[in-house]
């Protein structure tokens, strides 16, 4: 049985994440799930089952994320400071970490020897977040990963206007009735969300190289059009999901 | 934890009513406490109040105004200033200057109705031009009093101000000593927005008995903006195993002006305003504001600046980008946040404010 040293857990306010690593900070196990709204049982049933295959007897336990409150833990990280340490982990090099979340978005700036400089985060409202996609995804009932290569493929673009979630959804369907090609006002509504996201990344200053966290990375559009934006190819993690709960295992193993 | 009985707003209106004084609702942020004392009136200051529901003013204000604006017009709308003799409306920004013609030009209150306006930028011109509008307002008050107290007399409630104000900076310099939480030492030190100065200032001594030589081992942060409301702001930063080490706060230290040098009282009350601590409602120059604000961190261990901002509070917008510069460059971080002071804070605010904290204590 492996010995986990530390256990990193994300409770977003979308997914829960939970990333165990060993003493020298190789992640032995990642899980991710649709967050429960009981997310301390959610955790607790998790970790039960873990227990099964790994001696978790003295891992240390770091909670980060909007339901961190409610875990019990060591000690409570927030979620900046923890993809700020996952990313500069794993990458080995400061630059601009972007962690795009179900709820959240944030710009964090981390210096050469991997010290949070400065961070934006979007207040009170969710433009630019994945639950921007989301919302129209759900209401034309499309998968999330089926609009990201509606978006990546389509010939033509619609400007979609407005950068609120609730309206850019209303703005999709009125484009859709007047006849727009459903590929073209998804390719747009991915737009506003990554000209969004760059005005924030602009706002911090930009340092390259860009690094992405968080659920939205894995949407080849998101990605590619952040890469015609800043004219930079963004690095990505291979499971840019986990970096929260990484960085939050990690700092488990210095307490 | 320290315990000090702090009477609130309506028992000190309610005792000082009873004293025979009249009582004045006094809104933000300047304006001259002595010339309202030696006529024997007590100022109460309207800052919002904080969780009021402010239906009733939005038919007379502009979606875009601050809250403080919206809670305060609210508050009286609602009848809560009823009991008052006076009102009080510095001119010290846009929206307040647009309530004091509201009440003017509008609601027409049946309490006499003082507006204050104040220059911007420190010179002789300004203090001349202020000490000119205070001798307005004494004329003001002496009609409505029936009585005419001498310069004398008004030089007596100067001189307890500024006793009062050296007082307050003690209590600030001794900050670190006290076993005081943030939300503690901002209710002791906001009580004087109501209390008569006797009954403050034995608070404060009373607060500052209990100075240890121990100094608070937390991180310090310095709190600027308008007032700390909600106060659960403080709070935040406290559960961070921090603190507000000390303000630039317009309801705080931005009102703890220096001694006066003129002999003539008028001028004295003006070039205490006026030479005051920097304040966005006063035009201070980008570096007036900075070098105060630096000098604010120098004095005790602040790591860091957090600007919390009243929504649409237009002033201080204003100076935020170059002061965030300007303090990058002194090494000192810097956060901006807003906030209404009628919402409970945010998650994504708390986040951020915890972020923060995280940030200046690994970079330190
Ligand atoms: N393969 C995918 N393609 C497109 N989007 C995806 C994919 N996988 C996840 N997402 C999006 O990622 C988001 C969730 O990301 P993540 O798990 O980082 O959020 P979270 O940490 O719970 O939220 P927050 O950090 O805002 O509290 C969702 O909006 C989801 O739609
Ligand atoms: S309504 Fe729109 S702009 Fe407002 S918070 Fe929601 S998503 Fe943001
Ligand atoms: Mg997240």
């Amino acid at each position: 049985m492996e010995t986990v040293k530390s256990i990193g857990i994300d409770a977003g306010s979308t997914t829960l994440k939970i990333v165990g690593v060993n003493e020298e900070g190789k992640i032995l196990f990642s899980i991710v799930e649709d967050a429960d709204p009981k997310v301390e049982e959610q955790t607790e049933h998790i970790l039960n089952k873990l227990k099964e295959n790994y001696d978790m007897e003295s891992s240390k336990i770091v909670a980060t994320g909007y339901g961190s409150n409610l875990i019990k833990a060591d000690k409570k990280v927030t979620e900046i400071t923890c993809h700020a340490k996952g990313i500069y982990e794993y990458f080995k090099t400061g630059g601009t970490a972007v962690d795009i979340g179900g709820q959240d978005n944030k710009v964090i700036l981390i210096s050469k020897n991997g010290k949070v400089i400065d961070f934006i985060m979007n207040d009170k409202c969710a433009s630019g977040t994945g639950r921007f996609l989301e919302n129209t995804a759900w209401r034309l009932k499309i998968p999330m990963e089926k609009m990201a290569e509606l978006a990546l493929n389509s010939d033509g673009e619609v400007k979609i206007s407005s950068t609120c979630a609730v309206f850019a959804e209303s703005e999709v369907i009125s484009h859709l009735s007047r006849g727009q090609k459903l590929e073209h006002v998804i390719k747009g509504l991915h737009r506003a969300m990554v000209k969004r996201i760059t005005s924030m990344i602009y706002t911090v200053g930009f340092n390259p190289p860009l690094m992405l966290s968080g659920g939205v990375a894995k949407n080849k559009a998101v990605v590619k059009m952040l890469e015609e934006e800043l004219g930079e190819k963004p690095r990505i993690p291979e499971n840019p999901q986990i970096m929260g709960a990484f960085g939050a295992a990690l700092i488990g193993l210095s307490q | 934890m320290l315990h000090v009985k702090i009477p609130t707003r309506k028992e000190v209106i309610e005792e000082e009513k009873s004293k025979g004084k009249r009582i004045a609702a006094v809104y933000p942020i300047h304006y001259p406490r002595e010339l309202f004392r030696v006529f024997n009136i007590q100022p109460v200051e309207v800052w919002g109040p904080p969780k009021t529901d402010t239906k009733k003013a939005n038919a007379h204000l502009q979606s875009y105004i601050c809250s403080v604006v919206q809670s305060g017009l609210s508050f009286y709308l609602e009848g809560y200033l009823d009991i008052v003799d006076l009102i009080v409306v510095p001119h010290s920004c846009d929206s307040l200057q647009g309530l004091g013609s509201i009440f003017k030009d509008f609601i027409k209150p049946k309490q006499e109705l003082v507006t204050i306006y104040l220059p911007r930028e420190k010179n002789k011109e300004n203090v001349e031009f202020l000490a000119n509008e205070l001798k307005r307002i004494y004329k003001q008050l002496s009609q409505l009093c029936g009585f005419e107290p001498d310069d004398e007399k008004l030089m007596e409630e100067i001189k307890t101000e500024e006793k009062i104000d050296k007082l307050v900076f003690k209590f600030y310099k001794s900050r670190e000593n006290l076993p005081l939480s943030s939300r503690e030492f901002y209710t002791i030190l906001r009580s004087r927005e109501y209390l008569p100065p006797d009954k403050f200032k034995s608070i404060l001594e009373y607060a500052l008995l209990h100075a240890s030589k121990g100094k608070l081992k937390k991180t310090g942060i310095v709190l600027s903006g308008l007032l700390p409301e909600p106060m659960d702001i403080l709070d935040v930063i406290d559960d961070m195993d921090a603190f507000v080490a000390i303000d630039d706060m317009a309801c705080c230290m931005r009102r703890v002006y220096g001694e006066g040098h003129s002999s003539d009282p008028f001028e004295r009350i003006a070039e205490r305003i006026v030479n005051g601590p920097p304040d966005p409602t006063k035009g201070n120059s980008f570096d007036e504001r900075f070098e105060f604000i630096k000098s604010l961190a120098d004095l005790t261990s602040a790591k860091g600046v957090i600007f919390y901002n009243v929504k649409f509070c237009e002033p201080e917008y204003f100076y935020h980008p170059i002061l965030k510069e300007k303090l990058s460059k002194a090494q000192i971080r810097s956060l901006i946040i807003e906030n209404d002071i009628n919402e409970p804070l945010p998650q994504q605010t708390i986040t951020r404010i915890k972020a923060f904290i995280e940030m200046i204590r690994e970079s330190s």
